[in-house]
């Protein structure tokens, strides 16, 4: 009976298996195999908040402006925009014309199914939206405060149908912003996910299900999603536009083997589909690029000694280069450990003697603490180690800043605990929050081996785990973690956005998890917030940089290397920085697909 | 009493049952659950944002009108919608269940028919070098972690560094082929991780089965070892089997597949709700494990009508 009715319920189930095409829609078409090492969560831009879901948010709706891809330092570039903006001489009004004739694509919440043309009002809509609090948005912190009649317009209810003096589409094609102060970083917000422009008819027809329903004017449209891939189409209707290699900054003396010049005068995106799979497992990553399951791969740590025969420099092994194509590059962000100054057993305490104890202690804990076996153990040597908050792939860093934060030295930092009169008996315990992992715990143990190595009792420095991100992300935004582990992925190039990590009015729940609080401090980002990038504002930045080593609120920093491994097949740069999920546009394949036929 | 008594009464049993596995589930969740309100807010949230948020994801409300709620939703099986991506809850069960039950089953049915066989081999040759060997080699394959059977698999079966036979990844399936080509390394993978397992379990079921008075008396008449094996041992000994196999079928389904399914790239329900884990999406959390409890709720009841099946005795009480 059971062998009877078994291949009829097999039979069943794989009806309800359907895979994403047939073998012979995969042999006609160029389908490019991304891989990531997380999933999207919502492709509605208002929750893009990942660096998953914006790498398909930007390719599924349009943005204003984007960076160009090929130029290192990264450089804006007009996307849906004309051009660079007008900016009025006081920095506070920005008027940006819109290109002519962008439609969104063909969907059922559209009359008759037809997409119409994306103008102005879309991207009125769009910033609106991050307002209203049933989208629940993610993004609205990146304008709050800052575009005139923005934040009142919530305040009264957020009505659509209220227009917004900062706001304003003057014709169809151009948007005209005005601000309460001047915001110099404005452009790099509309570079994001979060700026990806929606139609409000599919917000209204398909309501939080739009997280599904990707309804853009981007150069791919989605064909499946889930759990373990995603699938887009090239987008038909997408504009045509002339590729220039000079436009995109390329530069023939590094970027020549790419073989790159075929791309010249075409028009993107180049390949039929995408596939992108979401796989997490660094072992599984390895062997379904291995197998030609997948074009390209951000090499896992763990396979970093199979990939490198050099460290300084970095190098591959030669023998992959055969089938391969290699580049590395420094994230755009870091790892930190911040103290919460707002735990009176290490931070700001009401006794101002105590007070000073406690920044002695911190300064101690800075001083023990090992950058150089951090980086050799987790991030095999090959991390870009700094002194601070400002990141080396930002223009402001300073290579020649004095490096004594980040440089171990035990015996300054027991004279640091005498002086103060600390001793085993009288440290207090620390707490060392992170969320539960075999490398987050191996990490507290080195700390913990680092801070022994001082006379810190070991009962005295303790774990704190947690079941997920979420649950310590919520415990240290209540301000009740002591030492907070954790990395930065910056929004934009500029220095402002690490910055803000450490700005009074930002505290907990903000991103401030420091609860660094600063008056001089605070004054300084004020300043430079508004500034245009210069010397005098990288002067500001540098300075306020001095003042978190030496109010020793964090042990920072280090920002790790990214290998990227892709099949020789593959025409593109990869990115995984600013220009981000951007590159996949411009992606080309040479040959037939391998694995497809 | 009627077989339709028996199965009514059972399933008034099951309510009190399933009021109490869900409220269990549900005060677990809500007390030490993931909390999705900071992943929501995005950077630098005021204190009034974060009760807006709270309360637009529910989290304000009271404890019983939540379980009410809660409730309702398994009952209409409306579960709402994903916190994390939006899609209605029922749609990715729809989804995601039938791939995990294509992958899982055909490993679940060999690694239990299989776990039968060497357990009737092993009991039946007891203390002798086949039991020895059989009951070794299970040992062995339960002392081997999943996770390093998956991956060798992959390595051997799916690379260039070995036969490269098979996909590392995937599972777009369309017809008998294409699934027999995605299911091999996976289910080989489950063949591998349960069969000790199984087969210690039938062994030590079948040893006891052996030595009652029943087999004696038919070795007595003369039964061949064949018919002594599967007509007086196995049939004897369905009642254990039963509940073994219909107990591991919830776990199967949800827990089973997670690391089969994030190691080879297929998305099913364990994936999805690893996921959920790990983003706090708790609409998806709580479907599932609601779903789960109700599912085992259900074998329970399915495993009591079977036992009137295989065991006469069981009706008569």
């Amino acid at each position: 009976m059971i062998l009877r009715v078994l291949p009829a319920l097999l039979l069943l189930l794989l009806g309800g298996c359907g895979g994403s095409e047939t073998p012979s829609d995969s042999q006609a078409l160029k389908v490019y195999r991304h891989s990531m090492d997380g999933t999207p969560g919502s492709l509605d831009p208002a929750h893009a908040s990942s660096i998953y879901a914006n790498f398909l948010v930007v390719n599924l709706y349009d943005t204003l402006y984007r960076y160009r891809y090929l130029a290192r330092p990264y450089e804006l570039a007009p996307n849906l925009a004309q051009g660079l903006p007008e900016i009025s001489e006081d920095g506070l009004v920005y008027t940006i014309r819109i290109k002519q004739g962008v439609k969104f694509i063909d969907d059922p919440a559209f009359p008759d199914g037809k997409g119409r043309e994306l103008t102005a009002h879309d991207f009125i809509y769009t910033i609106k939206r991050h307002f209203d609090p049933v989208t629940l948005s993610q993004g609205a912190w990146l304008w709050r405060d800052r575009i005139v009649g923005l934040d009142e317009w919530k305040g009264n209810g957020s009505d659509y149908t209220q227009e917004v003096a900062g706001l304003q589409a003057i014709d169809e094609q151009t948007i005209r912003i005005g601000l309460k102060k001047p915001f110099p970083q404005l452009l790099h917000t509309f570079t994001g996910g979060f700026s990806a422009i929606v139609a409000r008819e599919a917000v209204q027809h398909y309501g939080r299900e739009m997280a599904n329903h990707p309804v853009g004017s981007g150069p791919y449209t989605l064909r499946s999603v889930d759990s373990a891939q995603a699938v887009l189409d090239s987008n038909p209707g997408f504009r045509q536009e002339i590729f220039r290699l000079e436009e995109e900054g390329y530069n023939p003396d590094s970027q020549k083997h790419l073989g790159l010049e075929v791309l010249e005068g075409r028009s993107p995106p180049f390949v039929d589909r995408l596939h992108i799979d979401f796989i997490a497992e660094d072992a599984a990553r390895w062997n379904a690029f291995t197998s030609k399951d997948i074009h390209f791969l951000k090499v896992p740590v763990s396979q970093f000694d199979r990939v490198l025969s050099s460290r300084n420099p970095v190098k591959v092994i030669p023998s992959l280069l055969e089938s391969y194509r290699f580049s590395s590059s420094l994230e755009s962000g870091f790892v930190y450990t911040s103290f919460n100054l707002d735990d009176e057993r290490i931070g700001y305490h009401p006794d101002p003697l105590q007070n000073e104890r406690n920044q002695a202690l911190r300064c101690a804990i800075i001083k023990a603490f090992d950058w150089q076996s951090r980086n050799e153990v987790f991030y095999y040597g090959i991390g870009r180690v700094f002194p601070g908050l400002i990141p080396p792939t930002t223009p402001e860093f300073d290579s020649s800043a004095d490096r004594f934060s980040v440089e171990r030295d035990l015996d300054q930092a027991r004279a640091l605990l005498r002086l103060h009169d600390w001793n085993r008996e009288n440290l207090p315990v620390l707490e060392y929050g992170f969320p539960a992992s075999v490398t987050e715990r191996q990490m507290f143990e080195q700390f913990r081996s680092f801070m022994l190595d001082i006379g810190y009792p070991r009962e005295k420095i303790r774990p704190l785990s947690f079941a997920t991100f979420g649950d310590f992300f919520r415990a240290y935004s209540r301000r009740e973690v002591m030492l907070i582990t954790s990395s930065w992925t910056m929004d934009y190039p500029d220095t402002e956005n690490t910055m803000q990590l450490f700005f009074g009015p930002n505290m907990s729940p903000g991103s401030n998890s420091s609860n660094y609080n600063n008056e001089q401090f605070d004054q300084l980002y004020r300043d430079s917030a508004a500034m245009q990038p210069s010397e005098q504002c990288t002067e500001i930045y540098r300075k306020m940089n001095q003042m978190v080593i030496e109010d020793c609120v964090a042990i920072s920093g280090v920002s790790r290397n990214l290998l990227f491994l892709w099949d020789k097949s593959a025409i593109m740069l990869p990115d995984r920085s600013f220009v981000g999920g951007y590159f996949l546009r411009f992606v080309d394949l040479k040959d037939p697909v391998p694995g497809d036929g | 009493m009627k077989a339709s008594h028996y199965i009514g009464r059972k399933l008034l049993s099951g309510i009190p049952l399933l009021l109490g596995v869900t409220f269990i589930s549900f005060l677990l969740m809500v007390y030490f659950g993931p909390d999705k309100t900071f992943e929501l807010l995005g950077k630098n949230p005021s204190s009034e944002q974060i009760s807006k948020v709270r309360e637009q994801l529910g989290y304000d409300r009271p404890f019983l009108s939540r379980y009410a709620e809660y409730f309702r939703q398994l009952v209409t099986l409306d579960l709402g919608l994903s916190e994390s991506s939006g899609e209605r809850i029922s749609r990715i069960l729809a989804r995601t269940v039938p791939v995990s039950i294509a992958l899982v089953l055909p490993g679940f049915m060999l690694g239990n028919m299989l776990g039968i066989l060497l357990g009737l081999s092993a009991a039946w040759y007891r203390g002798r070098w086949l039991d020895k060997f059989i009951m070794g080699a299970s040992v062995l394959g339960m002392s081997i972690s999943f996770l390093v059977i998956i991956i060798a698999l992959q390595v051997l079966l799916c690379t260039p560094y070995g036969v490269n036979l098979f996909p590392a990844r995937g599972w777009e399936v369309n017809d008998a082929s294409s699934y027999v080509y995605y299911v091999t390394v996976p289910t080989l993978a489950i063949i591998f991780v349960t069969l000790g397992y199984n087969t210690r379990f039938y062994r030590a079921v079948m040893v006891e089965e052996l030595g009652r008075d029943h087999i004696q008396t038919a070795l007595a008449y003369g039964a061949s070892s064949t018919e002594l094996l599967f007509r007086h041992v196995l049939k004897n000994s369905l009642v254990p089997v039963l509940t073994r196999l219909m107990f591991s079928i919830p776990l199967v389904i949800v827990s089973g597949s997670l690391l089969i399914e994030s190691y080879f790239g297929i998305p099913g329900i364990g994936k999805s709700t690893f996921e959920a884990i790990t983003s706090g999406d708790q609409p998806v959390l709580k479907a599932v494990v609601g779903l789960t409890a109700v599912l085992f709720v259900f074998e329970q009841l399915l495993i009591d009508i079977l036992y009137r099946l295989v065991d006469p005795r069981v009706a008569e009480a």
